[in-house]
C-alpha cells in the first residue's frame, strides 16, 4: 500500500515533468535575444490584428486576457488601480484582467509572470518592480506585450528594451517627477514661513529610488529656504548623494534657519516604530509633518491638532475626509485613471497597432500627480477619480489613443492635471 | 466474520486517510486539467511553471521533515534560505563561478541549520524558540548583507550566468539526487528509524542508548542542504535578490508538510513524500486559485478550508481520546 | 521562601533591564522619561506586549501552539471599527465589541480544534489564513482609519491603559488561579492524560482558554487599532508576527512565576519588553540593530534560564577558588 502511494505520487511528477519539459523555450526566463521571441501562448493573439487594423477603434470582437502584477494589494492606490480596471475598463472593452497576489520579490514576480502566460495572458501591464529587467526579458521571448504602469525604468534598462518588439513603453512618474512632488511639497509649507519639520522616509530605509527622490526634494527645499545645507549637500545631484552616502538612514538636522527636528523611515509595524512616530509628532517643536508616502496611516494616531500634514499617495474617501477635517493639508495623489492610457498602449499593440516613439522604439512618458491643498479640491479629484461611469478617463476618451501616433499619444499622457484632462473630456 | 469484516473495514479506512493527501493531490490536479479545458489554459506551459514554483519549497521542505520526524519545528528555514542566497551571490560575484555559489549556499544553509541545533542541544534550549530567534537575527543579517553589499536594495547575479542552469531538467535533476539521498537515509538507513523512534517516544529512544542531541544535529543539517539547494534554485530561477527574498518559504515549507499529511508531532508515521505531495498541492491550488481569479481575500478562504479539509482527513485515523498537542 | 527572595526574585530583571536602559540612554546624552509621551509610549506598549503574553501563555503552556492569535485581533478589531465608525459610538462601545468578537473567534478557533482534533498548530494555520481573507474581504482590503475620529483615538491615554492592564492580569490570576476552570486547566496542563481520566472535562476547557485568548487578542486589537489610528490589512500570515513579541515576556514570567505568580511575571515580562523598546524609541535605533539585539536578549535569556543550575554552580566554585 505503502509503495503504491509511492509510486503514484512519483508517476504524477514523472507525467508533469515530461509534460513540462516537452515545452518549447523559456526554460530560462531570458533566453531569447533582444527583439525576437519564440513561439509562445501568447502569440496566437495577434491575428486579429489585422482586422482590427481596418477599424478606427479597439476590436471588441474577441476577448483579450491582460495579467497585471501588482507588488503590493493592500496598499489605496493598487486598489484604486484595480477598481479603475475591473470596474470600469472591463465593463468598457472586451478585456478580462487577471491580477497577481501579492508579489514580494523576484521570484514570485517571475512566477506571476509565468502564470500569466499559461493562463494565456496577451499582456502583461506591471505595478512590481522588484525584477523589471527579468520581466521584460520573460515577456518578449515568449511574445507577449509587456507595460510598465505608474513608474519609468532607468535610462540603462530603456537603453536595453526600448527596442523590444514587445516592450510597450512606461508611463508614470519618472526620478525627476518623484523628486519635485518632494520639492514642491516642502516648499508649499516653507513658503508659508513654517520652518520646523517632522519626516516619514517610507521606503528610503530599504534603498527605494522612489522614496528616496522624494527625501531628497523636501531636504533640497529646506536647504534652499534655510541657506544651509543636510549631510553636505544642497542640490539634487549631491543631496541623493548623501542619501546614499548614509546607507539611506537619515537623522534629524538643522539646515540653516530651517530644522528637520524628526525623521522616522522604514515600515517595522511594530511598537518601538510607532513610538518613534508618536516621538516625531508630538515633538512641541514640529510645525508640519511630511511624509514621502503613507502619511496618513503612519502618522494617524499620532499627529497634533495644530501641526500640518503633506503626504504624497492617492485619492481615496478617508483621505478626502482627512482633508476636510483639516488633518491632512497637502495631498500629491496619483489618480485611478491615470493607468487608463498604458492600458489602451497595451490593448493597441495586442490588436496589432503598436504605438512606438519617432524612433521606432518603446516610449517613456512622464506623468505627474494631482496636487490638492484644499478640501474642495480633494473632493472634486476624488468625485472624478472614484466614479465607476465617468472617470478621469472615460472610453470616449481612451478609444481616441487607439492606433494614435506617437506624438498624440504624448500629448495627451502629458495633459495628466486636473483641469487639462477636463478639458480633454470636452 | 464479524471481526474480520471490521477489520478489513478498518483497514479501508485506514487506507483512505492515508492515501487523502495523495487523493487531495490528484483531486486538484483534476480540477485543474477541467479548469484548463474550460479556460483555455496552456497545460505544458503550466506543468512547467508547477515545477518551477513547488521545486524550491520541495527541496527545502523535504529536507526540513527530518526536523519535523523528531517532534521538532523551524521556523527560521525561509530566513536562512535567503541569507544563503544572498551570500551565495555574493560568493558569485566575487568569483563568477556557479559550484563556488552552489557550495556556498548550501555550506552557508548548513552552517546556520547546525547553529540552531547546537545552540539548542548544548544549551538545552527549546528549538522552536531558538529558531524563533535565528529567524530574528537572519532577517537583521539580510538587511546588514543587503546594505554591506553597496547596491542598496538587492544583489544580483546576472541573469546570463544562470540562464543556462534555469531549466526544469537541471532542477529535476537536483531535486532527484537529493530526494533520493532523503528517501535513502529516512527509509534505508538507520538514520531515518532512529530519527522516527526518538520522534515518537523520546524518553524510549534515550533508554534505548539513542543520542537525541546527534539525531538532532542530524537532521538539521540534512534540512540545512536542502535549504541550500533551495537558495541555489532561488537565485537560477530569480537572479535578483531582495530582504524579501523568501519571505513565503518558511510558512510554505510548513503548510506543504502538514499538506502532505506529515504529523507535525514526528514519530514512526512521518512521510518523506510529504513534502513532495504537499508542496505540488499547493502550487496547483494556486494555479486554480489563478484561473478563477479569485479576490485574495476570498483565495486565502478557500485555500484555508481546503487545507483544513485534506488535513482533517488525512489524520482522522490518528485521533485519540483526548485533545491532540 | 524568603520573603526577600521573593521580591527580588521578582523584581530583579524589570529592574535590571531598567538601570541597563537608563545608562545606555544616559550615555548618550538622552533621558529614557523625559516627557509624558514616553511614558505613554512605555505603558502602551505595557498593555500591548502584556495581552499578546497573556493569550500566548494560555494555550502555549498547554502545548498548543496559535498562530491565529494576531488574525484573532485583525478580525476582531476590523468587525468592530466598522461598527463603531458607522452608527458613531465611542471607544468604550468598541472595545467591548472587540472584546465580544475576539471571544467569538477565539472560540470558533477552539471549536474547529476540539471538532476536528489535529494538532493546535495546524488548525492555527487555518485559522490564521481564514480570519486575515476575512478581514481583506470585509474591508475590500482598505483597512480601517480612524484618524479622523477623535474620540477613538482620544482613548490612548496612561489612565485608560493601566485600568486595562490591571483588569487583564486580576481576571488573568482571579480565573486561572482562583476557580475550578483554573485548577483543571493546572491539571490538564501538568497530566493531560490523566486529568482526562479523573473526569476532568478537556474540550470545555480547552474552548474556554481559547475564547479568553481571543478576549485578550480582541483587546489588544483594540488598543493596536486606536493608537495608531489605523487598521492595516494581512495576507499570507502576515498576521501573525505580533505573536513573536511575546515570547522573552513570556519566558521572564515562566522565570518571575518561581518567586511569585506566574501572570505577574508575564506582566513584568512585558514591563521588560517595553523598557527595551523604550530605549529603541530614545537612541532611534534602526531596524535591523533591534531585531538582532532582540533576538539575543532571547537567547541569552534563554541559555541562562536553561542552564541556571550549571552557571550557578560554575559561579559557586569560581567563587569558592577566589
Amino acid at each position: 500500500m505503502k509503495n503504491g502511494m509511492k509510486l503514484t505520487a512519483l508517476l504524477m511528477a514523472l507525467v508533469m515533468t515530461l509534460c513540462a519539459c516537452g515545452t518549447k523555450g523559456n526554460e530560462s526566463t531570458a533566453s531569447a535575444a533582444p527583439g525576437t521571441s519564440t513561439e509562445a501562448p501568447g502569440k496566437s493573439t495577434e491575428a486579429p490584428a489585422t482586422t482590427a487594423a481596418e477599424k478606427t477603434g479597439p476590436d471588441d470582437s474577441k476577448n483579450v486576457k491582460i495579467g497585471v502584477l501588482v507588488s503590493d494589494v493592500t496598499s489605496a492606490e493598487a486598489l484604486a488601480f484595480r477598481a479603475y480596471y475591473e470596474e470600469y475598463i472591463q465593463k468598457q472593452y472586451n478585456v478580462t484582467f487577471m491580477y497577481s497576489d501579492e508579489l514580494a520579490d523576484a521570484a514570485a514576480e517571475a512566477s506571476a509572470i509565468d502564470n500569466f502566460i499559461a493562463n494565456n495572458c496577451k499582456a502583461i501591464i506591471s505595478f512590481a518592480s522588484a525584477d523589471r529587467p527579468a520581466q521584460i526579458e520573460t515577456c518578449e521571448s515568449n511574445g507577449v506585450y509587456y507595460a510598465v504602469a505608474t513608474g519609468t525604468l532607468t535610462d540603462e534598462q530603456y537603453e536595453t528594451y526600448k527596442n523590444y518588439k514587445y516592450y510597450v513603453g512606461a508611463i508614470g512618474p519618472d526620478l525627476m517627477t518623484e523628486y519635485m512632488a518632494g520639492y514642491d511639497m516642502a516648499k508649499y509649507y516653507l513658503d508659508q514661513g513654517f520652518t520646523k519639520f517632522g519626516m516619514f522616509g517610507g521606503a528610503t530605509p530599504y534603498y527605494t529610488e522612489m522614496h528616496i527622490y522624494r527625501a531628497a526634494g523636501m531636504l533640497v527645499a529646506m536647504c534652499e529656504a534655510g541657506k544651509g545645507t543636510y549631510l553636505g549637500a544642497s542640490d539634487m545631484g549631491g543631496m541623493i548623494g548623501a542619501i546614499y552616502g548614509a546607507g539611506c538612514q537619515l537623522t534629524p538636522a538643522k539646515i540653516g534657519s530651517v530644522e528637520l527636528c524628526g525623521y522616522v523611515g522604514g515600515y517595522d509595524f511594530d511598537d518601538a516604530w510607532f513610538g518613534k512616530l508618536a516621538a516625531v509628532a508630538n515633538d512641541p517643536n514640529v510645525e508640519v509633518l511630511l511624509a514621502v508616502g503613507s502619511g496618513q496611516t503612519a502618522f494617524a494616531g499620532f499627529k497634533q491638532a495644530s501641526q500640518k500634514l503633506g503626504d504624497i499617495d492617492c485619492y481615496t474617501a478617508d483621505s478626502v475626509k482627512l482633508m476636510e477635517s483639516g488633518t491632512l493639508n497637502y495631498l500629491a495623489g496619483k489618480f485611478s485613471a491615470s493607468i487608463g492610457p498604458i492600458f489602451m498602449a497595451v490593448l493597441s499593440a495586442v490588436q496589432g497597432h503598436p504605438i512606438r516613439n519617432a524612433e521606432g522604439n518603446a516610449f517613456a512618458i512622464g506623468q505627474g500627480y494631482w496636487v490638492a491643498t484644499s478640501a474642495e479640491e480633494a473632493k472634486e479629484y476624488y468625485a472624478v477619480d472614484s466614479s465607476k461611469t465617468e472617470p478621469a478617463y472615460t472610453r470616449n476618451m481612451l478609444d481616441k489613443l487607439y492606433n494614435a501616433s506617437y506624438s498624440d499619444f504624448e500629448a495627451f499622457v502629458k495633459a495628466y492635471s486636473f483641469e487639462e484632462i477636463k478639458g480633454l473630456a470636452k | 466474520m464479524e471481526n474480520e469484516k471490521k477489520i478489513r473495514k478498518e483497514n479501508v479506512k485506514a487506507a483512505v486517510f492515508r492515501f487523502a493527501p495523495l487523493g487531495g493531490l490528484i483531486l486538484l490536479f483534476g480540477i485543474f486539467m477541467a479548469l484548463a479545458v474550460i479556460k483555455d489554459i496552456n497545460i505544458p506551459y503550466s506543468f512547467k511553471n508547477i515545477v518551477n514554483q513547488s521545486v524550491v519549497v520541495v527541496v527545502a521542505a523535504t529536507g526540513a521533515v527530518f526536523i519535523y520526524t523528531l517532534g521538532s519545528f523551524d521556523i527560521s528555514l525561509g530566513a536562512s534560505l535567503c541569507v544563503s542566497a544572498l551570500i551565495g551571490a555574493m560568493a558569485y560575484n566575487a568569483t563568477k563561478s556557479l559550484p563556488v555559489m552552489l557550495l556556498t549556499c548550501v555550506g552557508v544553509a548548513v552552517l546556520i541549520s547546525l547553529t540552531s541545533s547546537v545552540l539548542a542541544s548544548v544549551f538545552n534550549l527549546p528549538v522552536f524558540v531558538t529558531t524563533i530567534a535565528m529567524l530574528s537575527l537572519l532577517s537583521a543579517l539580510a538587511l546588514v548583507l543587503i546594505g554591506a553589499n553597496g547596491t542598496g536594495d538587492v544583489i544580483q547575479v546576472p541573469a546570463a550566468a544562470v540562464r543556462g542552469i534555469n531549466n526544469v531538467w537541471f532542477k529535476l535533476i537536483i531535486l532527484a539526487v537529493y530526494l533520493g539521498m532523503c528517501v535513502f537515509l529516512f527509509d534505508f538507513m538507520k538514520l531515518g528509524r532512529r530519527e522516527k523512534f526518538q520522534g515518537g517516544n523520546p524518553v524510549c529512544a534515550k533508554l534505548t542508548g539513542l543520542n537525541g542531541k546527534r539525531l538532532a544535529i542530524a537532521a538539521f543539517a540534512i534540512a540545512g542542504v536542502g535549504v541550500g539547494l533551495g537558495a541555489f534554485l532561488t537565485i537560477t530561477y530569480a537572479p535578483t535578490l531582495s530582504r524579501n527574498t523568501a519571505s513565503s518559504v518558511g510558512m510554505d515549507i510548513i503548510i506543504s508538510i502538514v499538506f502532505g499529511g506529515m504529523p507535525v508531532s514526528g514519530g514512526a508515521r512521518s512521510k518523506i513524500y510529504s513534502a513532495v505531495i504537499g508542496a505540488l498541492s499547493m502550487t496547483m491550488l494556486n494555479q486554480i486559485m489563478l484561473a478563477l481569479s479569485l479576490d485574495s481575500g476570498v483565495g486565502q478562504i478557500v485555500k484555508a478550508i481546503i487545507f483544513l479539509l485534506v488535513v482533517s482527513i488525512s489524520m482522522s485515523n490518528s485521533k485519540g481520546n483526548i485533545l491532540p498537542r | 521562601m524568603k520573603m526577600g527572595k521573593k521580591i527580588t526574585g521578582t523584581l530583579v530583571i524589570p529592574v535590571i533591564t531598567l538601570i541597563a536602559a537608563w545608562i545606555i540612554c544616559s550615555s548618550q546624552g538622552v533621558k529614557l522619561f523625559e516627557t509624558q509621551l514616553n511614558l505613554l509610549t512605555f505603558i502602551r506598549t505595557v498593555a500591548n506586549v502584556s495581552l499578546v503574553t497573556f493569550a500566548l501563555a494560555i494555550n502555549l503552556n498547554s502545548g498548543r501552539f496559535d498562530f491565529s492569535l494576531g488574525s484573532v485581533a485583525l478580525l476582531s478589531s476590523v468587525i468592530s471599527s466598522k461598527i463603531v465608525l458607522a452608527l458613531d459610538w465611542g471607544p468604550v462601545a468598541m472595545l467591548l465589541l472587540s472584546l465580544c468578537f475576539g471571544v467569538i473567534f477565539g472560540l470558533i478557533s477552539g471549536a474547529v480544534y476540539v471538532s476536528v482534533k489535529l494538532p493546535p498548530i495546524i488548525v492555527s494555520l487555518a485559522v490564521a489564513l481564514l480570519y486575515e481573507g476575512l478581514s481583506f474581504t470585509l474591508t475590500g482590503g482598505h483597512g480601517v482609519s480612524f484618524a479622523n475620529s477623535a474620540r477613538l483615538l482620544g482613548f490612548a491615554s496612561i489612565p485608560n491603559f493601566l485600568i486595562i492592564i490591571v483588569l487583564a492580569l486580576a481576571f488573568m490570576i482571579i480565573v486561572f488561579d482562583r476557580t475550578k476552570f483554573g485548577y483543571e486547566y493546572k491539571a490538564l496542563l501538568s497530566g493531560q492524560k490523566v486529568a482526562v481520566s479523573t473526569g476532568i472535562r478537556e474540550v470545555p476547557n480547552a474552548l474556554l482558554c481559547y475564547a479568553i485568548a481571543g478576549g485578550l487578542m480582541g483587546i489588544q486589537g483594540f488598543i493596536s487599532a486606536t493608537t495608531n489610528g489605523t487598521i492595516q490589512m494581512s495576507l499570507n500570515f502576515g498576521s501573525i508576527s505580533p505573536m513573536f513579541m511575546a515570547f522573552l515576556p513570556m519566558f521572564i514570567g515562566g522565570f518571575i512565576g518561581r518567586y511569585s505568580n506566574d501572570k505577574l511575571g508575564y506582566l513584568l515580562g512585558a514591563v521588560t519588553s517595553a523598557f527595551i523598546s523604550l530605549l529603541y524609541v530614545r537612541l532611534n535605533v534602526s531596524s535591523s540593530v533591534q531585531q538582532i539585539t532582540s533576538a539575543l536578549l532571547l537567547v541569552g535569556f534563554l541559555i541562562y534560564l536553561n542552564n541556571e543550575g550549571k552557571l550557578k554552580g560554575l559561579f559557586v566554585r569560581g567563587g569558592g577558588k577566589g
